[in-house]
């Protein structure tokens, strides 16, 4: 090869940093409306002469477009001339924040709090806690799963999960199932005993348990409340700093005034609101959608705060069969269960917002009228 | 595509008019009184037709509100000194209000 080839080949083969990363500024993160290399999720590239390597670092593992961007990144890159492979390596790092030193130790390495709440019991609640828990496992993430509810424990039954046998130093190390960490405050008390506990008591077991478990390193705790919005509710928000709250309701009217009280409950609180799931949203039979409870409750409901809709879930036997089993639906395959991953997808999504988005606006704000 | 606007300051800006600095950098200023009119309410607007049953003549000029509180990520509560304070208004329907998108 002469030294004029050299140069030629040489320089048609020169891949820079910059030509890749302005190739990758096409794929746009439709939440946040930036393009990935302004978002810095683009890290650690390689260029080995065609050869490029990279690392997508997205907000969470539970990403609902995570394959969507590695494709389009891999097809991004690979239209520069002279790349000739490309090798996408797709990761997260969940952003967190930052805890009470009260609960340091049970805590501290929990990235994300996550509260399933209802105003009105028996809408789904504790399915929905499950579902999500399972949901975000089986996308990558770290999980754990902490049942609040003093009055109706249900996590034991509803995934097999057994008691905790295990001690580091004063904390209890909660009991894995299906690689999700899992604590039910049955496991604390006689589930008779928690059932009559009212007021400052059940208030003050619930701080107990909180700071007494060893959550480890997690991307979300998910936490299923007890239903209503009383003051074991504030005991669990001072405790527990909650990233935000998910609100279960069923398109009934009496369960979404409820819902309604407990928007206003953690508003109140200055716990963000992640939005709103509606469960028994309809009975489908031969593709026919037959609304048992009232139409599209939680729809309106939604739209009326301005908040995402999360996800609706069809009445299906095959949720309740599968809670009593001790094998959640999303682990099945059916319409429920898409609808239960693509809800847990969904909430990892508006974590991700609310991280990138904290700082831009007021997250909450009271404004007195002077001269009213 | 949803849109993340939120608000960066929220003031009384005179006797009747309430002051919105969105994320965006737009400006709303809204009279109150026109608020405690437009709003959206199930008793004040009809859920299925859409259609306004408040009246506006029935609203006196001096109504003010009392407090305004945020309510989940993207929407605020008024409580008006008519004892009125079931409206939820979205930052959506306020920009809407203001005539900005
Ligand atoms: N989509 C669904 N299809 C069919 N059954 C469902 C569905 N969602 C929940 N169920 C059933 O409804 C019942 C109540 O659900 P769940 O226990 O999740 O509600 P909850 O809000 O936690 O109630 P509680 O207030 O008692 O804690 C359970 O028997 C559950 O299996
Ligand atoms: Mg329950
Ligand atoms: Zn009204």
């Amino acid at each position: 090869m002469g030294v004029l080839d050299q140069f030629f080949k040489k320089k048609d083969l020169e891949i820079t940093e910059d030509m890749v990363r302005e190739a990758l500024k096409v794929i746009i993160d439709p939440d946040l409306d930036k393009d990935i290399v302004s978002l810095g999720f683009v890290r650690n590239l390689k260029i080995d002469r065609g050869a490029v390597e990279f690392e997508v670092n997205l907000t969470t593992p539970a990403c609902p477009v995570k394959e969507k961007f590695k494709s389009e990144a891999e097809a991004a890159v690979k239209s520069i001339p002279g790349v000739e492979s490309v090798h996408v390596i797709m990761t997260a790092t969940t952003k967190g924040q930052t805890k009470s030193p009260q609960t340091a130790n049970s805590l501290g390495k929990v990235a994300n709090i996550i509260l399933v709440a209802s105003g009105k019991g028996g809408v789904g609640k504790s399915t929905s806690a499950v579902n999500l828990a399972y949901g975000l496992s089986s996308a990558g993430s770290k999980v754990g799963l902490l049942d609040a509810d003093i009055h109706g424990p249900s996590i034991p039954m509803m995934t097999g999960v057994k008691n905790p046998t295990q001690m580091n130093g004063d904390l209890v190390l909660p009991p894995i199932k299906d690689n999700i960490k899992m604590i039910s405050i049955s496991m604390f008390s006689g589930t008779d005993q928690a059932a009559i506990m009212r007021g400052p008591m059940a208030s003050s077991m619930v701080k107990n348990f909180v700071t007494q478990v060893d959550w480890g390193e997690l991307d979300y705790l998910v936490i299923d409340c007890p239903p209503g919005t009383g003051d074991i509710h504030l005991s669990l928000a001072q405790i527990a700093p909650a990233t935000g709250v998910v609100i279960v309701t069923s398109p009934q009217d009496v369960a979404v005034i409820d819902a309604k009280k407990a928007i206003h409950m953690y508003s109140t609180l200055q716990i963000p609101i992640l939005g709103i799931i509606e469960t028994m949203s309809y009975f489908e039979v031969e593709n026919k959608k037959y609304y048992l409870f009232g139409e599209g409750g939680g729809v309106k409901l939604a739209e009326s705060y301005s908040l995402p809709l999360l996800g609706q879930i069809p009445l299906e036997v095959q949720v309740s069969e599968s809670s009593d089993k001790g094998s959640p639906v999303v682990l099945q395959a059916g319409k429920a269960s898409a609808a239960y991953r693509n809800f847990s997808g969904n909430v990892a999504r508006e974590v991700s917002i609310l991280h990138a988005t904290r700082g831009e606006s007021l997250s909450s704000f009271s404004l007195k009228w002077r001269g009213a | 595509m949803r849109s993340y606007i939120g608000v960066k300051e929220i003031y009384q800006s005179d006797e009747k008019h309430l002051g919105i600095t969105w994320t965006d950098g737009a400006e709303s200023k809204l009279d109150v009184v026109e608020l405690r009119r437009k709003c959206p309410c199930a008793s004040c607007v009809d859920e299925r037709t859409g259609e306004r049953i408040l009246k506006p003549d029935s609203v006196a000029n001096t109504v003010r509100p009392l407090q305004i509180d945020s309510v989940g990520r993207y929407a605020c509560v008024i409580g008006f000194n008519d004892g009125h304070n079931t409206g939820i208004y979205s930052f959506k329907y306020l920009r809407q209000l203001s005539g900005i998108s």
